[in-house]
């Protein structure tokens, strides 16, 4: 590639003695959630689970396998481009896979099993929505569309939520549109709809949410340091619930960690976009 | 007629009030001098398949020229939303049938095997199904209980994309393999068309069928344009040009109607040939700056 990209133009806060800032603290937190086991692709602007997948295969995960934009298997790119579907994302793949024949195989065989996506709005079941707001006909805002996000959600058993604006916009109590599936209306449902896995986290610029075994609504896991319980729950749309007791802080990453992101990883901070 | 012709002959095979196919994915491979080509021939009520699409539809529904889209996904991805298709939409002033990713690939496969449906397990548990209960129909098997979605055929009328070369005959090479959906609308649609980066001698195929993509009996009309996907990128010859979606977006969302009329007329719609209209977007400079090897 012959052009550098440009930075973003976004600042994100600094984390309260963390020596990191909030989206440096999200992607770190979400690569500690995979492993050796890992088998993951991306979609559309998925800076942060990209910047993840990257990281922990840096790190802890070295045989986590990640396919760039769903193509490109074990890429390796020297940045990030401002798009994550880009081909810019695939130098140093060992693969570039076929989309209907390798990639849609691959995803409903379970070869893949792990998935992630944001929403505009994500419910206590980790549903989520980015079709439209307001109602389907005549809607306040028409989003992109969900792409593979109804199919994938269905298919994929490990997926993984994220959100850079916590706020009762986004986690509502109730979708104006369920774009992608996780559990469902709670409970059994996402089991006895014949669909595998579910949601593990959510991660969000306020905290680690995972989800409450038996009813599988978003509970609290650990807040990042400076949030408080009660600044989550100002920012939810819905009950949150919170294990008894103290609740856990938010790990603080290693250093070295954060130099691999910032210096290896992401050096163009393009995970920022999801920011601005 | 023959099958490789220029760019002009080849768009005119659209008709006002077809279902067309456009390839390519998001930024991605997409044939947007065809689209160019089509706006430029002011077609109109276009019904516009587009699976993960972006500015294609943006383009065509900035010229009046779409009705409807079908498709999962339009966006600029990290660069934004796709501005006209927005407020096309939220207007009601085109219409959008919404279908997963997935499920658009069962229609398209429903249609080329001529089969009812395809089933998939796409979408189970989301609102997608319900948006198009009669061509989306949620159903259990009988045998087992499963359920699963029944995916109707989709009718294309025109499909078309864009690869690195073609030779006379019609046979067409992607190189160095097919990666997108494009041949889920090439098997599907009546009238077949590619635009390809240079049109070479049968023999390169010959020498080496086993890079051939479609068979000449696949496709029905092809045209050569360098930079044909031009501002979308073709791998692994030249990226995407971002500087040029920064640009439409900022004068599509503009306040000032002129800041997109003259950006639109000056950098879209007057340049005639292929080669007027890299000129209009900084020629050689720009084709220097996003190839990524010798075309």
């Amino acid at each position: 590639m012959t052009t550098q990209t440009t930075p973003p133009a976004a600042a994100t806060p600094e984390v309260p003695g963390y020596d990191c800032t909030i989206d440096e603290l999200m992607v770190v937190a979400l690569s500690e959630e995979f492993d050796d086991t890992t088998r993951a692709f991306n979609g559309a602007v998925s800076f942060i689970p990209v910047c993840a997948y990257l990281l922990a295969r840096a790190t802890h995960a070295p045989e986590l396998v990640w396919s760039a934009s769903s193509i490109a298997v074990d890429a390796a790119p020297a940045q990030i481009p401002e798009s994550t579907l880009s081909d810019s994302l695939w130098d140093g793949a060992s693969m570039l896979s076929n989309s209907p024949f390798d990639f849609w195989a691959w995803a409903q065989a379970g070869h893949y099993n792990t998935f992630a996506f944001r929403g505009a709005q994500i419910d206590r079941y980790g549903n989520v929505n980015n079709t439209v707001i307001g109602p389907y006909n005549r809607p306040k805002v028409r989003l992109p569309g969900g792409g593979g996000m109804a199919d994938l959600s269905c298919m994929i058993p490990r997926i993984y939520l994220w959100s850079t604006t916590h706020n009762p916009r986004i986690f509502v109590e109730q979708l104006d549109f369920r774009s992608g599936i996780g559990y469902g209306d709670g409970g059994d449902h996402r089991e006895r709809l014949g669909l595998p896995g579910g949601p593990q986290v959510c991660v969000t610029n306020l905290c680690v949410f995972e989800f409450e075994p038996t009813s599988k609504a978003l509970q609290v896991r650990s807040l990042h340091p400076g949030v408080t319980i009660d600044d989550v729950r100002e920012a939810t749309g819905f009950e949150v619930l919170a294990p008894s007791g103290d609740i856990p802080i938010t790990a603080k990453p290693d250093p070295e960690v954060l130099r691999l992101l910032r210096e290896v990883i992401d050096p163009t901070s393009q995970r920022l976009r999801e920011f601005s | 007629m023959p099958k490789v012709q220029s760019l002009q002959d080849a768009a005119s095979l659209v008709q006002d009030g077809d279902t067309i196919a456009i390839g390519g994915l998001s930024m991605n491979s997409t044939p947007m001098a065809f689209v160019r080509e089509l706006v430029r021939r002011e077609v109109r009520d276009l019904t516009v398949v587009a699976i993960v699409q972006g500015l294609a539809v943006d383009w065509l529904v900035a010229g009046g020229c779409v009705k409807k889209v079908v498709s999962g996904l339009v966006s600029f991805e990290g660069l934004g939303l796709a501005p006209r298709f927005r407020a096309a939409v939220q207007s009601g002033e085109v219409a959008i049938e919404e279908y997963s990713e997935h499920t658009l690939v069962c229609a398209l496969q429903a249609q080329t095997y001529k089969l009812p449906f395809m089933p998939t397990r796409a979408g189970i548990g989301t609102d997608m199904p319900a948006l198009h209960p009669e061509t989306t129909r949620l159903e259990t098997d009988a045998a087992t209980g499963r359920h699963y979605l029944a995916c109707t055929p989709l009718k294309v009328d025109v499909a078309v994309v864009h690869a690195h070369a073609g030779d006379r005959r019609g046979n067409v090479r992607v190189d160095p393999k097919l990666l997108w959906l494009d041949n889920e609308i090439i098997n599907a649609a009546t009238t077949k068309i590619a635009t390809v980066e240079r049109i070479v001698e049968t023999s390169e195929f010959t020498a080496e069928p086993h890079r051939t993509t479609y068979p000449h009996f696949m496709i029905d009309a092809l045209a050569e344009v360098p930079w044909g996907a031009y501002p979308s990128s073709m791998f692994p010859n030249y990226i995407h040009d971002k500087d040029f979606f920064n640009a439409y977006s900022a004068a599509a969302m503009s306040r000032d109607d002129d800041a997109f009329s003259s950006f639109w007329n000056e950098r879209v719609i007057e340049p005639d040939a292929q080669g007027d209209y890299l000129d209009a977007n900084g020629g050689a400079a720009t084709l220097m700056r996003i190839a990524r090897r010798t075309t």
